[in-house]
């Protein structure tokens, strides 16, 4: 595999949202707007870039059977260790991401990719899946965010074009779910042809 | 095996208490500074013109509400009260809400000048829209008299309008601004209850309220 | 103008809290708590959490029906290890930060436990729930319920039976869930929504329908 289709293939071929279907809770948990889709994407990226190289620079130390274990807790630790440093050195970028970074350690894609992919391949390949993950990630969570917003609140990156009563269903539990659906079904009809 | 597995939690176990250390003094000092932007904010200043003459800290068990006298640099006038305050006796959806909530002084009466969120855990989209300007929470309260509101939500009968499909939110949201409002009485002296409140001052009391008068 | 007395419209419990300068926060009852925890607040439905396990295990009612056991199980014992470490390690030694790398290792210690003392204990009843039991580990609702354990201040009874509930009202949307799979094995899906995409519109309806219990308790 070339390397960059190690990047492309997480957009499309390997999606994580549509094709995967990894990290269900984040997507249908956040994504009530385009731009917390987008937040969440792009903070899950950066910890699954750092998290996959870390793993498979582990991988070799690391017995089968406490992989699992033993790979949770370095997520969890490189998460935590993220989140004290954006907050006190990055305070405004925090202010806008922070709520979504305790959210990533209970993020199966993270696991899921330590699992699939770095625990078998180079530090190198490892970060540029991260990188291709984390793309197509974010820009599954930035649609389906973008979806929820204009039909539930009438608006597109906070632009606000409709007013008036918006059907709130789709910003609430069920909404997510339902869009969540029915875009996987586009993207079967369209991606999968 | 097993011991791979203690070894590799130690290690970052050590790894993030290191972290820690390094980043507490930089994440408090922003914090505090955050704070402080929005003691001026809310009372629509800034600390070019205007300076905290005095913070009153009242502890009720683990939470700590400051009301800080915000005075203007060149005559001394006391512009208003900056109120830290935590929904004490409500909690949101994930957790407590705190917000810094500006009066000022019109008379006999107050008003509330401004409303900000210092920190919330509330659903993005939804409760989280509490953060952004001129939502319908603060829409609601801002400019009139606390006198004369009722700290619940709308549709329980109270003046404050809530966040769509964020009831639990928002009634948090007008525990603070009612605990605030709580504290500013209690730091005038007008709070009409036997206080056992826990009370700390920093400032030059004495001194300042002699220049206030 | 009105005569407004001054402080009249501020609540009694406010009052209170700076009158004894502590706060007593209502209490809700254990019955309000289990209503709450397993339909107005379902953990996969309305907090989105564990819909990994939930769109994964939810082809069969019967193998629903062990994971949802498994992970009540679980959640019951880590709800236990979680509060005592959390009052007696994290909270004396002020580390609080190291809160969720502490719970993950402690969660993934115990369902290894479980696994190993069952199959010695009980194999009948490792036969029926062991295979669930290495996909709980990385179930997020676990971590979740008992992180939000311990954010809402639960004392250890409440907090256990807070987490009970959670997972029961899991393995209640999973099994209802399974039931409404099992039917659309016989339908006639179109080719693209077979799968996934028909689950996830269902499990929308589902949580259209669990939004009916919005307000029947208060919630804690």
């Amino acid at each position: 595999m070339s390397k960059l289709q190690i990047i492309t293939k997480g957009i499309i071929k390997e999606n994580p949202t549509f094709v995967l279907i990894l990290g269900m809770c984040p997507t249908i948990g956040v994504t009530s707007s385009a731009i917390n889709g987008m937040g969440m994407g792009v903070a899950t990226m950066v910890v699954l870039i750092m998290s996959n190289m870390v793993i498979s620079m582990i991988k070799n130390v690391v017995p089968d059977k406490v992989r699992i274990p033993a790979f949770i807790v370095v997520i969890a630790s490189f998460v935590t260790i993220i989140e004290m440093l954006m907050q006190a050195y990055m305070p405004s970028l925090y202010a806008s991401l922070g709520v979504f970074i305790p959210l990533i350690v209970v993020n199966c894609i993270i696991l899921g990719r330590a699992e699939a992919f770095a625990s078998k391949n180079s530090v190198w390949d490892s970060a540029l899946d991260g990188v291709g993950i984390g793309l197509g990630f974010t820009l599954s969570l930035t649609v389906i965010g973008a979806v929820r917003e204009v039909l539930g609140s009438g608006a597109i990156f906070g632009y606000t074009f409709a007013d008036g009563v918006m059907p709130l269903l789709f910003i609430l539990a069920p909404g997510g779910f339902l869009v969540l659906g029915y875009l996987m079904v586009m993207f079967n009809k369209i991606a999968k042809r | 095996m097993v011991l791979v597995l203690m070894l590799i939690s130690t290690i970052t176990a050590l790894l993030v208490a290191l972290v820690n250390d390094l980043t507490k003094d930089a994440i408090a000092e922003s914090n505090t500074q955050a704070k402080n932007v929005a003691k001026f904010a809310v009372l629509g200043t800034t600390d070019s013109e205007a300076r905290i003459a005095r913070d009153t800290t009242c502890t009720i068990g683990d939470f700590a509400i400051t009301v800080s006298t915000v005075v203007r640099n060149d005559d001394q006038t006391v512009i208003g009260y900056a109120v830290e305050a935590p929904s004490i006796t409500k909690s949101g959806y994930a957790d407590r809400i705190t917000l810094m909530v500006g009066f000022k002084e019109e008379g006999e009466d107050a008003i509330i000048n401004a409303v900000e969120v210092l920190s919330q855990k509330e659903t993005p989209g939804l409760g989280a829209n509490m953060t952004k300007a001129g939502n319908s929470l603060e829409r609601s309260i801002v400019a009139k008299n606390p006198a004369e509101l009722t700290f619940a939500v709308s549709k329980e009968g109270g003046s404050f309008d809530a966040l769509t499909g964020s009831t639990i939110s928002s009634r948090a949201y007008a525990n603070a601004v009612e605990t605030a409002y709580a504290g500013y009485l209690w730091a005038t002296g007008r709070l009409n209850t036997d206080i056992k409140a826990a009370e700390t001052t920093t400032g030059s009391t004495v001194q300042n309220d002699s220049n206030l008068m | 103008m009105m005569n407004i007395l001054i402080g009249e419209n501020i609540s009694a419990e406010v009052l209170d809290g700076f009158a004894t300068g502590s706060v007593t926060v209502q209490s809700i009852t254990l019955v309000a708590i289990i209503i709450g925890a397993i339909f107005v607040n379902n953990v996969v439905l309305s907090q989105f959490l564990g819909i990994c396990p939930f769109l994964g295990v939810s082809s069969k009612v019967e193998t629903s029906l062990g994971m949802g056991m498994a992970v009540t199980f679980v959640m019951a014992l880590s709800s236990v290890v979680t509060w005592c470490l959390q009052t007696y390690v994290l909270n004396p030694f002020g580390i609080g930060y190291m809160q969720t790398i502490a719970f993950i290792l402690v969660i993934a210690a115990l369902v290894q436990m479980v696994e190993i003392v069952l199959k010695k204990v009980s194999p009948a009843l490792y036969q029926a729930l062991g295979i669930f039991l290495p996909l709980i580990t990385t179930n997020c609702a676990v971590l979740g319920v008992a992180i939000i354990a311990i954010q809402k201040d639960f004392d250890l009874l409440t907090g256990v039976v807070y987490s009970v509930a959670a997972a029961l009202g899991f393995a209640l949307a999973l099994v209802l869930f399974a039931g409404i799979r099992e039917r659309l094995e016989v339908e006639d899906v179109p080719q693209a929504m077979r799968g996934v995409p028909i689950a996830l519109i269902t499990a929308g309806l589902l949580a259209m329908a669990f939004m009916g219990f919005a307000n029947v308790v208060p919630l804690p």
